[in-house]
Formats: C-alpha cells, structure tokens, sequence
C-alpha cells in the first residue's frame, strides 16, 4: 500500500492494534484481554463516530461526487451527461493545462523551500532575547491571520505602477518597471510569490520556535565542549533536531502551494496571458467562468492525485533523513 | 528520552485546566442553537410565492454598486409603491460576485427572480439554459416595447429568442482632461476626432520629464483587461472585427483587423500611449490622478471623475481610417429558467414600468445613462449627461460587441484580451499572434 | 550562520530551555561585541517586522483617508486629511452588525465543535489501537490534500437539496471537522507521554474519562492554537460563504465586504475601514492566547 511508511508509527500501540489481541499481556488487568481490546477498538471507532461521518457525507460524498462529474459533460443547470475519459484525454492535449501545471508547479518549486528556509531564518533569529524580539515576532506572525483576499487587494494597490506605495518607493531609488508589477510577465509570477511566502512564513516561523525552544540546551553545551563552532552546532545540532518540524513545515508549505489560489485571484486573475495561471485557478475558470464543472473536475483530480504524489515523495525522503533523539 | 524531557513543564500545567474546557462545551451548546435560530429566521421560507395578500416578492439581482446605485433603486422604490400587487427587491453586488454565485443560485432554491447582467455574457448562459424566453414580453403591444432602442433590445437576442429586456444602454464617450490639454499646448476645445489626429497628439500628452523611460503621464488610459471591451472596438475603425455578424466565422485574422491592431500596438509600444497592463478600474484611477490625458469609458465616471474635481470635456470616440463605430454596453434583465407564471407576469409589470416615460426619466436623472428611448430625452433635465451620451450622432453608430455569440465572454476573457496582452509586451509580431488567436476564435464559435 | 552565535544575551527572559543564559559563551566573547551583535539583530528584526505589517500599516492608515486621497498621485503613507466617515459608512452600506454576528456565529461554532471533534478523533487515532486505523489515516491524510474547490460544487448541490443552502447551519455543519485538525491533534497526542493515562486506565477510568479529564488539559496549548487556526481560517473565508448564501444576511463579513471591491469602482476607504474591523476578532483571538501559541505547536512534529 502506497502510504505505508507514513503511518509505521514508532509506538507500540499501533503494532498491538494489527495483530490478534491475545498478544496484550498486562499483567494487572482485572479483565480478559481479548475482552478489553475488543471493547477498546469498539470505544474507538465511537471516538471517530463524528468525525467520520461528517467527512463521509460533506467530503467524501461530495469528492466522489465530483469524480462522477470528472466523466460527465456538466454546467449545474442540466443533467450531467456521461463522456466517459473524454475530459482526461481533452486535457492531455489542453495547453492552458498545461500552462497552469507549469505555474504550480513553478510556484511550488520556488515558494516551498524559500518560505521554508526564511521561517527558519526567523526563528533563529526571533530565538535570541533582544528588546523588540515580541514585536516582530508578532509582525511576522500577523499575515497568516488576516484575510488573503482581502490583503491581495492592499498588496495590488501598493504595487500599482501610478499611485501604489511600493512602486512609488522605489521609483525614488532609481528602480522604475516599464509597466505596472502585476502586469509585466516578467514580474507578475515574482510578485503572487512573494505575497504567498510573506502569507504563510509567519505560521512555519512560529512552528520552527517551538521546534528550537524544546532542543535541549545540555546538547549545545556538549557540543561546545567538543568544539563544535557555530556552524557545526546548527548544521549537527539544531537542524537535525529541527527535522521534525522541517517535515511537518515542508510537507504543509507543498500543499499550501500547490493549492494557492487567492492572492493569483485577487491580484493578476491568473494574467497577463495566463502567465500566473496555477491549476486551482483553471479549476476556477472552467468552472464559474467557462461553466465546464465536468472539466473542471477533471482538472482537480490530476492536481489531487499530483500533490498526494509528491506529498509521498516528501514524507519518504524526509522522512528517512529524520533522527529521533 | 524526548518525552521524558518535556513532561516536567507539562505537569505543572496539567492540574487546573478542566475547566476551561466545561466552558467550551457549553459554548459549542450555545453556539449550535445559536446558528439554528439564525438560519431558520433568514433562509428558511421561500418567500417567491405570493402571500396571503396575493402580494409576489421578486427578488432582482444587479451590479449596480456605484454611483447608478440609488438611482437604480429609487425607480424600484417608485415601482413599488405605484401598485400593491408586486414588490421588488433589489440585491446589489459587484458583476463579478454575481456572475460567480448566478448559476449555483439558480440551480438552487433561494435563488434570484430577476437576474440583470451585460447583455454580452447573457447568450452564454442562455445557451447553458439559464434563461427563459422572453419573446411573449415583447409580442405584447401593451408593454410599448417599440419605443426601446433597437440596438438595446437586440443585444440579449440569442439564436433568434430574446432573453433579456434593457436595462441600460449605453455608448461609451472620450473623456479628454482639458487642463492636460492646455499643458501640453492643445486647444482645450478640440479633442481628436480621428485616428490620426489622435496619433499626432500622442507624443504632446505622454510626457516622461525625468526622461527615465517610464513616462509620468499618458495620453490614454486604455484598460486591456478586466474591462468595458474598448480594445476590441477599435478594431471596427478600419473594418475589422473579432467575428463575422452571425457569429460563425473569426475574421480577426483578416487584414482589417491586422491594420487596426497594428496601428494601436506601435502607438502604445513605441510611443507609449498608455500604461501597458491595465485594467478598466486601473485605467479608471489612472485618468482620475490626472495621469492619463483620454479615457474612452461610460457615464458611470462622470461622478467619481466630477468628484476628484477634473476639468474635463466629453466627445465622440475618434473615428477609424474608414469607418467610425462607437461601442455600446448594454446591460439586461432576464427571468431564470422555470419562473412560474405568476412570477413572470409580475416581473412583465417591472420591466414594463422599468422602462416607461416616467421611470426612464427618474433613471437617467439620476445615474446619468442615456434612457433606452429617445421620447423621453426631453424630460431628462437634472444630469447633463444623458443627452451627451445619448446624442443621436453617437448613438446611431453605436453597436454592442459580439452580439447573440454564446462564447462571448470567452473569447474575451481566454483569447482576444491576452493576445493583445501579448502584443503589447512585444511576444511576438501582431500578425502571427492574432493569425493564432483567431483559429482559436474559430474553435469556440464552432464548439 | 552567525545569528546562532548571538544567542543568549542574558538581557530579556529566558522563554525555552534552547536560550537559558550559557555563561561559557559569556566568558569567551567580548562584552562589546555581543552587546553590538545584539542591537544589530534588534534593528534589523525590526526592520523586517515593519516590511511584513506594511500591507497592515497601509491598511489601517487608509481606512482614515478620504476617497480622494487614497486614489491620487504621489501616494503617502500617512493620510494628508484624516476622515472618520468610513467606519461610519460602513454600518449603513452593507448590514456590517448581522455579518458580524453571523461570522462569530459561524467562525465560532465551526472552531467549538471541530476541536471537539478532531480531538475525540486524534484520541481514538493516537491512543486507542483498532483494525483500521491505517485506512482511517489514509483517508485523512488524503483529504488534508484536497483543494477545497474540489467539492466545492457536489457539497454545494447537496445541502441545496436538504434545504441549508443560505442558512448558517449549511454554512457550519460541513465544517464540523477538519483533517488537518485530526492529523495536527493526532500529532500532538502522540508525543504525550502515557504514564498518567496507563495509571488511570489500571484504576478502572473509561476511556471518555481518560480523553476528557487527563489528555484534553493536557493538550490546551496545542487546541488553542488548533482553534486560532479553525477560527481564522473560517473567519475570513470567502469563497465558502460567496457561494453558499444569495442574500447577504446570511453571509458572513468577507463576502459582505466583497461587495465593496465593484468592477468598475472599488471603494478602498470603505473596505479598508471594514476589514479593519472584521480583522480586530482575530488579532484579539491570537493576542489572547499569544502565550500558550508557541507551546502549543512545540510537541507537535511529525513523527
């Protein structure tokens, strides 16, 4: 099975779970053990009773529903009609899918590990004491909790070529674009980056600091002893005890990126010429502007099926570089 | 062993925080039957059929949200209170928001009873079976539809069923910044009124004083996206156009068109005319901070530009080399596939008073449209900008772009406005992008 | 890298083992160097702080500007004139009071219920061992990378047929539970340490005494930050409630300030001022529980 390394779990519990309940010996328990455990994965699957069937009807319902769609000809107001792998094969030969593929995959190959690498710059900095330490801590965090839709549009105003702040600023030393930032091809994609890094580094930041704040301090103090430098110490200390977090933050950021949508929406509306067009904004446009939710859904099933993927790959590789201390 | 570590600060804080934890359980009680009440109170009951009092409530969905706003529902407000048998409701939105919420609305229950949008994406969703036919409104002599303008009523016919009845209708005019004019040493009263004069006015109203390239004023302000489709009617000035009338065949291939496309492309490259890469609302701002000498735009502006103080003058649009067409918006109304009798009768009365003598005379005093027929102008006395926009040497050679073609909005959005895009950034020559962009024209008129 | 060289200083309090003070680094490096190391990460965190909140600062500054100023040539940070009519306008232009109820309506019962829920279901996850575990964490995991845009049509056809289209609870119910909330919750419940429960266990305590009296307290910093998560994401979701609700009574206030953005007019003071006001909750939200924030991620690596 695909996922299997993901959920090899280094605790006993889920070993115990696979095989037959005869093989839990505790010694006190007052009851029979194959009793317990039976009782015990009863009382389980109360615990997901909820969850599960919330998923079922409003997820997994609804995600099978739109792979039914994937195979029909839909626009919400007529009966869908069966076309079979038609829109699969349609989109193989679709340029603008694969000009979108192109941009997310552009977007995730930049914005994953340059967001990654600065939270982790942050934290590291953001660690030592300092006065004004809570306040940028507080300004860097910020972002990730203010609407993305609604500070694209600040964000498309500063960078306005005419009256934006940001342009106006560096028009003053010198740096002037020929046309507006969002709209020149050279710079549109540029632009929706750096908006998604500054977005989400504030979250993987603070993911980071909790990371550092739970390295012991005893296993710098050993290191300094050996003579490790500065360098060594991050390189064989902080980062590999870090890699914990570096998986969870890597593994978030991928998917963040591959599903980013807003700030494209809000500020380029995937232009100029489709040049910041990503996959979920296709999946927008050939659905609410084209009314093709069948191709559509087409569409996000690639997407779906390419980051679970590369999630894999992710979990994998990182995964084994990973130490337990 | 990492366990081990972390648990001693755990301990410590394990102790005292049942509590909390009661409280949110409470809350999500709370919360719960808060949402229950809520719900129940707005969206439970349909209120599309008439009540008791044999009262029908339309629901009328708009994107009337600037200046036109009040103007819109003060004829409603008029509707409403002449007669006791229909109340309309007016739901105003961005375009934008509408278009994106239409389908899955009317697919639904709540959704609304009345739907205006531009007559231009209208076919569109007519062909997706949105709309129902509302030829029988216009076979009714009782509802005076001959006095509309005809260009109006035509635009939201698709495949021979008119869809739609007009809400607006209206040409787009030059609004040309008199001061800049005069600062660049033109007679404040004669704007272009061709191509060329245009064109030799160019170099005079872009002005780059720092000499950096990048200059601090323009002689447009010529949206190529996101916009009243102002880009696509030049191409009428010389004969071309996107597609063929019938809508079968793209001609934006043709010489016509190449000439037009040309003869804009180098103005705005070489002697930058406009700011490469603007949207209609950016060109908007750039004509309001006086950085932009020429808008060619609708009535809409007269109030936020009348507001920021311009001196500004209104114009036909410069003619092209052989023909001079003006390009017109027209936004419709229609009814939503399904609409019971009932609720189309009493929809007919709106549309029937929406355009009558009285209520076109409260509109265009109020939001400065032209009103959609000419018997009226007379009476329009409070803005003096219907009988600008609505002067007959305009109006009789306006027309609405790609008129009854179902991928309209499409080809728009997805081909002709990136094309251009495209050309404006130099990827390519003119010629060999608009060849591309009108085979793939060719494909969506064919789908 | 030399900012790991500047590490403790001595000068602030010591928030984590990682910074307690070290008095070999104090012996070995100059008084001044490190006081000059200091200033300079001082200064230049700072920096970075103001270019982050940037976006925020020029928010705040043009919610008080009139419109005229906001729109003209050359932009200023700081308003030329200051105006208090948007925060005004606002009330009247769009029923800003019911969105606001309706969004701590929605964003609240949705962070509630889905703490309550993703949590029972990491305890079952993470604690309880049962056939089927496996399948179950695929599947969450699996729907953890499932762009919501892909539901979004079938879900939005199914609640118009059980009649929840335009209602809060249609807005609320499909978001009762969250994977990313089980899988960060299941995460955490992992690194617990096991002793506490095993004792209760030995003494007889149900499984629901187990969760609700030993682990949950355990766990309060990591659903505080859980419920920051839940509750801004859906505080400032757009889509969601653009889709579900026709009228705007029963939206939620993104979408009401939606509004504000027209095609050919956007009115920048008005949503700017509106935005101000819907993000307070928020900031409000994460100030609060600013302190158990840090904590509650710190455990909760992959494993």
């Amino acid at each position: 099975m695909l996922p299997a390394p993901v959920l090899r779990e280094r605790h006993t519990m889920t070993t115990t779970a696979e095989r037959p309940a005869v093989k839990l010996p505790p010694p006190k328990r007052r009851r029979p053990a194959l009793r317990v455990s039976g009782r015990r994965s009863l009382t389980a699957w109360l615990f997901l009773t909820p969850t599960l069937l919330i998923l079922i009807a409003f997820t997994v319902y609804p995600m099978v529903q739109a792979l039914y769609l994937s195979f029909t000809d839909y626009n919400l107001i007529r009966a869908a009609e069966w076309v079979g792998i038609d829109n699969y094969t349609e989109l193989l030969s679709d340029s603008a899918f694969w000009n979108a593929f192109g941009n997310t995959v552009l977007y995730a190959v930049v914005v994953t590990p340059v967001t990654v690498v600065l939270a982790l710059a942050f934290a590291l900095m953001l660690n030592q004491a300092f006065h004004g330490r809570a306040f940028a801590r507080t300004a860097i965090f910020l972002p990730f909790i203010v609407s993305l839709g609604i500070i694209a549009i600040a964000w498309a105003f500063l960078l306005d070529p005419n009256i934006g702040l940001i342009s106006h600023w560096l028009s003053l030393v010198g740096i002037v674009p020929e046309q507006g930032w969002l709209s020149d091809p050279r710079y549109a994609m540029a632009a929706v980056m750096i908006v998604g890094v500054w977005k989400n580094v504030g979250f993987y930041m603070v993911i980071y600091l909790a990371g550092l704040q739970s390295i012991p301090v005893d296993m710098y103090e050993a290191a300094r002893l050996d003579g490790a430098g500065v360098w060594q110490r991050f390189r064989n200390v902080t980062l590999p005890l870090l890699s914990n977090q570096t998986l969870l933050v890597s593994v978030l950021a991928l998917i963040a990126t591959l599903q980013a949508f807003d700030q494209i929406y809000v500020m380029t509306r995937g232009g100029p010429f489709f040049r910041t067009e990503t996959l979920v904004m296709l999946v927008y446009r050939e659905g609410f502007q084209e009314l093709r939710f069948g191709y559509a859904s087409a569409i996000s099933f690639v997407l779906v099926l390419f980051v679970f993927i590369l999630s894999m790959v992710q979990f994998g590789y990182l995964r084994r570089k990973q130490v337990t201390y | 062993m990492k366990t081990q570590q972390r648990r001693g600060s755990r301990e410590r804080r394990s102790r005292h925080t049942i509590r909390p934890l009661t409280v949110v359980a409470a809350l999500a009680v709370t919360g719960l039957a808060l949402a229950g009440c809520t719900g129940q109170g707005s969206g439970g009951g349909s209120d599309d059929q008439p009540d008791a009092s044999g009262k029908v409530t339309l629901d009328f969905w708009n994107g009337f949200t600037g200046p036109d706003g009040p103007a819109l529902e003060k004829v409603i407000e008029d509707f409403n209170a002449s007669q006791d048998d229909v109340e309309v409701k007016a739901n105003i939105m961005p375009w934008d928001t509408l278009y994106q919420k239409v389908l899955t609305s009317v697919a639904g229950n709540d959704g609304p009873d009345i739907i205006a949008m531009s007559a231009s994406r209208m076919p569109q969703f007519a062909s997706q079976g949105l709309f129902e036919p509302l030829d029988d409104y216009y076979s009714d002599a009782g509802n005076d539809t001959e006095a509309l303008a005809t260009a109006a009523v035509d635009a939201s016919v698709f495949d021979g069923v008119n869809y739609g009845v007009p809400v607006n209708f209206t040409p787009m005019m030059m609004y040309y910044n008199k001061d800049l004019f005069t600062a660049a040493g033109l007679d404040p009263e004669k704007p272009p009124t061709t191509w060329d004069e245009l064109a030799s006015m160019v170099p005079k109203l872009t002005v780059d004083e720092n000499g950096d390239g990048q200059p601090e004023q323009f002689a447009m302000a010529l949206g190529d996206h996101e916009t009243v489709p102002v880009f696509a009617s030049l191409l009428w000035g010389t004969g071309g156009s996107i597609a063929n009338d019938d809508g079968t065949k793209s001609t934006l291939g043709d010489p016509e068109s190449i000439e037009a496309l040309d003869f804009w492309v180098s103005l705005i490259r070489d002697q930058k005319a406009t700011q490469i890469g603007m949207s209609g609302a950016d060109a908007d701002k750039l004509f309001q901070t006086q950085k932009a000498a020429i808008e060619i735009v609708g009535p809409w502006m007269t109030t936020g530009f009348d507001e920021a103080g311009l001196n500004y003058g209104l114009a036909k649009p410069p003619a092209g080399p052989t023909d001079e067409a003006v390009l017109a918006d027209v936004v419709s109304m229609g009814l939503p596939a399904g609409t019971s009798d009932a609720q189309k009768e009493a929809a007919y009365e709106f549309f029937a008073y929406w355009n009558s003598v009285e209520a076109q005379t409260t509109w265009s005093d109020g939001s400065g449209f032209p009103p959609n027929r000419a018997d009226v102008a007379d009476k329009v006395t409070a803005s003096p900008y219907p009988a600008i926009f609505g002067a007959a040497e305009v109006t009789d050679v306006s027309k609405t772009l790609l008129p009854g073609v179902a991928s309209g909005g499409p080809i728009m959005e997805t081909i002709f406005n990136p094309s251009v895009q495209k050309a404006l950034n130099g990827e390519g020559s003119v010629e060999d992008i608009f060849t591309d962009a009108s085979a793939q024209v060719q494909a969506e008129l064919d789908k | 890298m030399a900012i790991t060289a500047t590490r403790p200083t001595g000068a602030g309090k010591p928030t984590g083992p990682g910074e307690a003070s070290t008095a070999s680094a104090r012996r070995r490096r100059p008084v001044n160097t490190r006081r000059a190391a200091t200033w300079l990460l001082a200064i230049t965190s700072i920096a970075i702080g103001l270019l982050m909140l940037l976006p925020i600062i020029w928010m705040v500054f043009t919610a008080f500007k009139p419109e005229s100023d906001i729109v003209s040539a050359p932009p200023t940070l700081w308003p030329r004139e200051l105006t208090l009519e948007h925060f005004v306008e606002v009330w009247d232009r769009i029923p800003f009071a019911r969105l606001y109820v309706n969004t701590i309506v929605f964003a609240g019962s949705v962070t509630i219920i889905s703490l309550l829920f993703d949590s029972m279901a990491a305890y079952a996850l993470a604690r309880l061992p049962f056939k089927g575990r496996a399948v179950v964490m695929v599947l969450i995991l699996l729907l953890l990378m499932l762009p919501f845009q892909v539901t979004l049509i079938p879900l939005y056809d199914m609640l118009n047929g059980l009649g929840l289209t335009n209602t809060l609870p249609g807005l609320i119910i499909p978001r009762m539970t969250n994977a990313f909330g089980i899988f960060f919750l299941t995460q955490f419940f992992l690194s617990l340490p096991k002793d506490l429960e095993e004792a209760a266990r030995v003494d007889g305590a149900s499984e629901w005494r187990i969760y609700w009296g030993i682990i949950m307290p355990l766990s309060r910093p990591a659903l505080l930050t859980l419920g920051l998560f839940h509750f801004q994401y859906n505080w400032n979701d757009l889509l969601w409630p653009l889709v579900m609700s026709s009228s705007v009574e029963t939206s939620t206030l993104p979408a009401g300030l939606a509004l504000f953005m027209g095609q050919h007019v956007v009115e920048y003071g008005l949503l700017m001022a509106g935005s101000l006001l819907a993000m307070l909750p928020v900031i409000l939200f994460f100030l609060l529980i600013q302190r158990s924030f840090v904590a509650g991620i710190a455990t909760t690596g992959l494993k």
